[in-house]
């Protein structure tokens, strides 16, 4: 157990803040600061403008991490399956990351949080092991009105400033970010698969039904969380797909958007206006 | 189209038929969606990987054996060069061929065609009347014969409008205001239309002279010339040209808009290997051109 940190000025240990559990103390100053109104955030300019202008104010740069071991499991050679144990693995330690940041949202009252990024990081000293971030902007609604999600928790949500202003005007409010992982090996190619197509131009069914369904699990995932948070759509989807250290067989398939729920019909987006640049 | 899978997969169908819509759109993209009328109902996918064989015919083992007019049977492009210089010697290159590797378009269009008609089959299953924003990527998978087709778009549904009358979706490239500006132009898109052409280069004497440097006496050899390398340039204009007679034949009395070509090329055991895709979408007048208002004009101040 370590020593209450002590005041620099007056020497007297600080009473800690009440965080949620698994925060580190060391958050808890920063915290306190941004509390007290004093704002950091990963904005842009424009961005802080068009945040502001949409009626929300930056509260403070929020993170969670976690350094997960991603353990083994074994492959068959020619046969494609999921890898459940690294698809697990994979979620939990982005989820325990997004959570962790949600808690330091939530301990500055904020209603979200935008332009989150999700960040994996591998090191040298730590085989089979690796660090993941999730970070953004806390943000709080300037009106009074909260905007937390269905659960309760500040929406978490990886759009720009300027996506978040856009999406704001079509009459539809981020619920959080959704993702779905699906950690996949792919068979290889027998001698006899290989020798009976040889010389022929065919569909390698195999390979095609893998990656269908890897894919599809991805996005079903990602589907399901949205539901869960009753929401109406997901948008900005992104596909991305990593074999991280697993070898070229065996692939990371990561599906990630932003829930959105309609919340009026109305779109008050501006027809935009046709400019011509005269710079050369 | 290959008969296996035919069918997208279960997962896909739990969620195309659920209560919330996913879409690979951008915000900005998806705000012009909206106030163009299209509700976006679900992200939606077609893949195939395909393995495609050496070239029968068109093999580097057949190096040598003699001039071979590749498919011309079938129409398709070739070309033979015959050395200027004579009986040299064994080692002397004496003919030299461009051909197209039908085999290898036959491949391509397969692929592509499978996995767009399982995009298809995904937009119909959402109850989608087109599918926007369309991505295609053509990857290698393993090793440069195994090629993985992708397509995603967002299927769409057009508000208070009936489907397609044919029930078959309409697919574009174009999302966001690149659409709206064509919808106001008068056209409304019909299909993407995408063809890949290829043409195998089996370089003849002088060929080689030119890339390699290589051989000849002083009075042959090129390399102290400045000289158009006429059979890679005639290669080039027909992998061109047969990129576009391809995707014309897709055409019918449609138009071809925002199209993209690529061209690349690599070196097999043969010689050089030129290839082009040429990708665009195919769209249909419906009404007279709405004139755009006038752009302001802007300067960067910075």
């Amino acid at each position: 157990m370590t020593a209450a940190p002590k005041n620099e000025t007056t020497g007297e240990s600080e009473k800690p803040t009440a965080l949620p559990t698994d925060l580190p103390k060391d958050a808890s100053r920063r915290l306190k600061e941004l509390e007290d109104g004093l704002f950091t955030s990963d904005l842009s300019v424009n961005e802080f403008l068009l945040v502001k202008e949409v009626g929300f104010h930056p509260l403070g740069f929020v993170m969670g991490s976690s350094i997960y071991h991603t353990g083994l499991q074994v492959r068959k050679f020619t046969k494609s399956e999921e890898l459940t144990k690294l698809t697990e693995a994979m979620y939990n330690a982005r989820e325990l990351a997004m959570t962790r940041m949600e808690e330091e949202a939530d301990e500055l009252g904020a209603d979200g949080v935008v332009g989150v990024r999700l960040d994996v990081n591998y090191y040298e000293w730590g085989n089979d092991a690796a660090e993941f971030i999730a970070m953004g902007t806390a943000v709080k609604a300037e009106n009074g009105q909260s905007y937390r999600n269905k659960v309760g928790k500040p929406f978490t949500s990886d759009l720009s400033g300027q996506d978040f202003w856009t999406i704001m005007q079509t009459g539809h409010v981020p619920q959080g970010l959704v993702m779905g992982t699906c950690v996949y090996h792919i068979a290889h190619r027998g001698l006899g698969q290989a020798i009976s197509s040889m010389g022929q131009n065919v569909e390698l069914p195999n390979f095609t039904q893998a990656l269908y369904e890897a894919r599809e699990l991805a996005m079903t995932r990602m589907q399901d969380e949205a539901n869960e948070l009753g929401a109406s759509g997901i948008v900005g989807v992104r596909l991305e797909e990593k074999s991280h250290q697993w070898g070229s067989h065996t692939i990371e398939f990561l599906s990630l958007g932003t829930a959105v729920t309609k919340t009026s019909a109305e779109v008050t987006l501006p027809r935009p206006t046709t400019i011509i640049s005269l710079d050369n | 189209m290959s008969s296996v899978p035919s069918d997208i997969p279960a997962e896909s169908e739990g969620r195309l038929s659920a209560p919330s819509f996913s879409s690979g759109l951008t915000v900005p993209d998806f705000a012009a969606c909206l106030q163009m009328g299209l509700e976006p109902v679900g992200l939606v996918q077609g893949y195939c990987v395909m393995k495609w064989s050496f070239y029968g015919a068109g093999s580097p083992y057949m190096r040598g054996m003699g001039a071979y007019q590749y498919n011309t049977q079938q129409g398709a492009y070739s070309e033979s060069y015959q050395c200027p210089h004579g009986y040299v010697g064994g080692e002397h290159i004496s003919w030299g061929q461009n051909f197209e590797q039908t085999m290898v378009e036959a491949a391509w269009t397969q692929g592509f065609t499978s996995a767009y008609s399982r995009l298809l089959e995904e937009a119909t299953e959402a109850g989608g009347h087109g599918v926007i924003g369309l991505v295609d990527t053509v990857r290698s998978l393993t090793d440069q014969a195994v090629v993985e087709f992708h397509l995603l778009g967002t299927a769409v549904v057009v508000s208070d409008a009936p489907g397609p009358p044919d029930g078959r979706p309409w697919t574009t490239y174009l999302a966001g205001q690149r659409l709206a500006k064509l919808v106001e132009a008068g056209f409304m898109p019909v299909s993407i239309a995408a063809s890949m052409a290829s043409v195998q280069v089996w370089p003849y004497c002088m060929t080689e002279y030119y890339l390699r440097g290589q051989g000849g006496t002083y009075r042959w050899s090129p390399q102290y010339a400045t000289s158009e390398i006429e059979q890679l340039s005639r290669a080039q204009m027909a992998v061109c040209r047969l990129a576009r007679e391809h995707v014309r034949a897709q055409l019918g009395t449609d138009t071809l808009y925002g199209a993209t070509f690529a061209a690349s090329d690599y070196e097999s055991s043969g010689g050089p290997v030129l290839e082009a895709t040429l990708r665009g979408n195919r769209v249909r007048r419906f009404k007279a051109f709405d004139r755009l208002d006038p752009p302001r004009p802007t300067v960067r101040l910075t």
